[in-house]
């Protein structure tokens, strides 16, 4: 029995990897994962594509449809994700980038609702890259904001002796941001299969889809965008 | 007797460490979450009580409640990596 469910799991989503040699380095990708990211991509991009066409009015008309909804969502985004940055110019110039984060890890996680295709945030890969994009995001910011000088200080701080704790520190972050992500997606996604295969192939599946798909999956997106929103905040004030 | 002795012959090491390697997962998975399930408990609990007492701010305690028990969720998250290494990699 272990063995089928070891078997089911390494045929999650195919796992259909593409090696690239360059000289005597090879990257290796997961073919499925990576063409379902750039569609999740391409979706939110032709979206944002049409949905602008809706907004070329002039200011004082009554306001679209178009308009008026995504008035909603911004407004939602703006109070709920990034009011939360420590300071107002912060928040203002960090919005695209936390919403863009929030809607592509939300895209992603539900792009899974779809049958046989897989949310690419369930490799683990995907998930440490956009972390790791964050803690880049939030190092650039850090030294812009404050200064090569003051940046450097601060990995001394409060004592010199405790830099490779720091350094530690500042390197578990993308660790833990990515896995988190990773983890509950990838147990959502085992939970359903196993019982599709072993339990009942009716009914309930479908119910476990809605409740880790849809209600984790916004959960998770949220969470992942309001921790990226703390790190840049400690990164910048401390 | 001798039928038991015969099954016993048959166990080979890798038997025991296949059944160890499951075994583990097993017990790092239900002991890991008993943790973060304990965290995100009182987590919820306290939000509760400052949503009780000041109706008023539940929205900023739902927002600091959900990052608390995913940072709560870590160890969590942290046992179920071990189990799947346990599992799939070792």
């Amino acid at each position: 029995m272990f063995e089928q469910l070891a078997e089911m799991l390494t045929h999650l989503g195919g796992k259909r990897i593409v090696v690239l040699s360059i000289g005597e380095y090879s990257l290796r990708f997961d073919l499925v994962a990576t063409i379902t990211m750039w569609a999740v991509t391409l979706v939110l991009v032709l979206l944002a594509l049409y949905l602008r066409r809706g907004l070329r009015q002039e200011i004082e008309e009554k306001p679209n449809r178009i308009q008026a909804t995504l008035d909603i969502l911004i407004d939602l985004l703006r109070t709920q994700l990034s009011a939360n940055f420590a300071s107002e110019r912060l928040a203002r110039e960090m919005f695209p980038f936390i919403s863009t984060v929030f809607l592509y890890v939300l895209f992603c996680n539900w792009v899974s609702m779809i049958p046989y295709v897989e949310s690419p945030t369930a490799n683990v890969n995907v998930t440490l890259g956009l972390a790791l994009l964050v803690l880049v995001m939030s190092h650039v910011l850090a030294i812009r904001m404050k200064g090569a000088k003051k940046y450097i200080h601060g990995f001394i701080e409060p004592y010199p002796f405790m830099l490779p704790m720091n350094i530690i520190g500042e390197l578990a972050k993308p660790i833990s941001h990515g896995f988190r992500l990773f983890g509950n997606l990838f147990a959502g996604s085992v939970l359903i299969i196993v019982v599709t295969a072993k339990i009942v192939p009716v009914i309930l599946p479908p119910a476990l889809n809605l409740f880790f798909t849809l209600l984790m999956g916004g959960i998770q997106a949220f969470v992942f965008a309001m921790l990226a929103v703390a790190y840049i905040n400690v990164a910048v004030e401390s | 007797m001798q039928e038991a002795q015969s099954v016993v012959n048959q166990i080979s090491g890798a038997d025991i460490a296949t059944a160890a390697k499951y075994l583990a997962a097993g017990f790092v998975m239900g002991i890991g979450a008993i943790g973060s399930a304990i965290g995100e408990g009182n987590v919820a609990a306290h939000a509760l009580d400052g949503m009780a007492r000041q109706p008023e701010m539940e929205g900023a305690l739902m927002r600091t409640m959900i990052v608390g028990q995913a940072i709560t969720e870590s160890t969590g998250i942290y046992s179920l990596l071990v189990a799947i290494v346990l599992l799939f990699v070792v």
